[in-house]
């Protein structure tokens, strides 16, 4: 009597629809393709391994970056020839230029020769026009960079030619600081 | 129903609980999976962009140094070993301008044997303007200091600017161009 129980009870439980068991494996697939997902990643890993992005010649941005390259000798080239023009008339404007865009030692430099030269400027009717022939950007490394620049000057006394037309070749030496490339240091070469 | 079916319908029910979790687990254990693929792949295009960059500054760098050596180089001549300088003169050369040097070799001797003068040349400072290392070409700017003594006389400095074009050959990076910048009137 109990046999022929256990027998109808079995039959009961085994009608069953059981998806459960089929859905019991099916996590452990999408473990399994989880796992070859991350040993894939972690081989992308080694992939990177012999590809060499760290050095010395790297952390130099010039011309790699080549936007912050044209900012960087746009800025130092307009600098250059707006201080380095004046005349009797207005010696305003190069004195601006030099608060604006010089800084550090080429600051000290500049107020303490120009503050020389203005008086001059005036009673000697003195002008000077400078235009920048060649500019190469040599470093830039973070907000620092260093700079070559060729210039043209032409100095006139009275509106009459004071001397020849004067080349001169400058290592220039800016910081980058709110958003403008400032000269810190010029040496003439 | 008797307490085995009851018994076996609740243990089944334990386990599809046990296997809810588990499939949520299996799905997170994919999405994560999924995430750190794409951040490693990411990370691997972002390493071969930094060593695209790295090899155009190695490059750079291989150009100044280059172009600086072979300025200076052009600007040099010992009047008494003309043979020898004019010689390092072409090597340094390639191009339009190795013609030239080529060309002009018989009448610069004797223009220099007959200066006798010494000149030596050192590049106060240069950069590179412009470089394509597609086309192995670039462009260069140095200011340069010339030392020139004639012979028993005193040593006098000249100051020079140039422009310099290079190109890559086989040999390596060669000047092909070399222009002294003049100062433009007006």
């Amino acid at each position: 009597m109990r046999n022929v129980q256990l027998l109808d009870d079995l039959d009961e439980v085994e009608t069953e629809p059981a998806p459960r068991r089929r859905g019991f494996r099916f996590p452990f697939r999408l473990f399994g393709l989880a796992l070859v997902l991350v040993l894939v990643g972690g081989g992308l890993f080694f992939l990177r391994g012999p590809v060499s992005e760290d050095s010395p010649a790297a952390d130099n941005r010039a011309l790699t970056d080549t936007d912050a390259t044209t900012k960087a000798i746009g800025d130092v080239s307009n600098a250059l020839t707006r201080v380095f023009t004046y005349g009797p008339d207005d010696t305003a404007t190069a004195e601006r230029a030099a608060t604006e865009s010089l800084t550090g030692h080429a600051a000290a430099d500049y107020q303490r020769l120009f503050g020389q030269v203005k008086q001059q400027v005036v009673a000697q009717r003195l002008t000077l026009k400078t235009h920048v022939v060649r500019a190469g950007l040599i470093s830039l490394n973070g907000g620092r960079a260093q700079l070559l620049v060729f210039l043209d000057q032409v100095a006139t006394r009275a509106s009459k030619a004071l001397g020849t037309p004067a080349a001169a070749q400058l290592s220039v030496t800016a910081e980058l600081k709110d958003g403008l490339w400032r000269i810190t240091e010029i040496k003439a070469r | 129903m008797t307490a085995a079916v009851a018994e076996t319908r609740s243990a089944r029910r334990q386990q599809g609980t046990a296997s809810r979790w588990l499939r949520w687990a299996g799905w997170v254990a994919l999405l994560a999976s999924a995430a750190f693929i794409a951040w490693s792949s990411w990370s691997l295009w972002q390493a071969w962009q930094g060593s695209d960059d790295a090899a155009f500054a190695k490059d750079r760098d291989l150009v100044l140094r280059t172009g600086e050596q072979q300025v200076a180089v052009l600007n040099t001549m010992d009047w008494t070993r003309a043979d020898a300088g004019l010689r390092q003169w072409a090597n340094v050369a390639t191009g339009p301008l190795h013609d030239q040097l080529q060309r002009e070799a018989p009448a610069s001797r004797q223009k220099i044997v007959q200066a006798r003068r010494t000149a030596v040349a050192t590049v106060d400072d240069a950069a590179v303007l412009s470089l394509d290392t597609r086309s192995g070409t670039a462009q260069l700017i140095a200011t340069v200091q010339i030392r020139l003594t004639p012979q028993g006389g005193q040593t006098t400095v000249q100051r020079q600017r140039f422009e310099a074009g290079l190109s890559r050959t086989p040999k390596g990076w060669r000047l092909k161009s070399l222009t002294a910048i003049p100062v433009s009137v007006g």
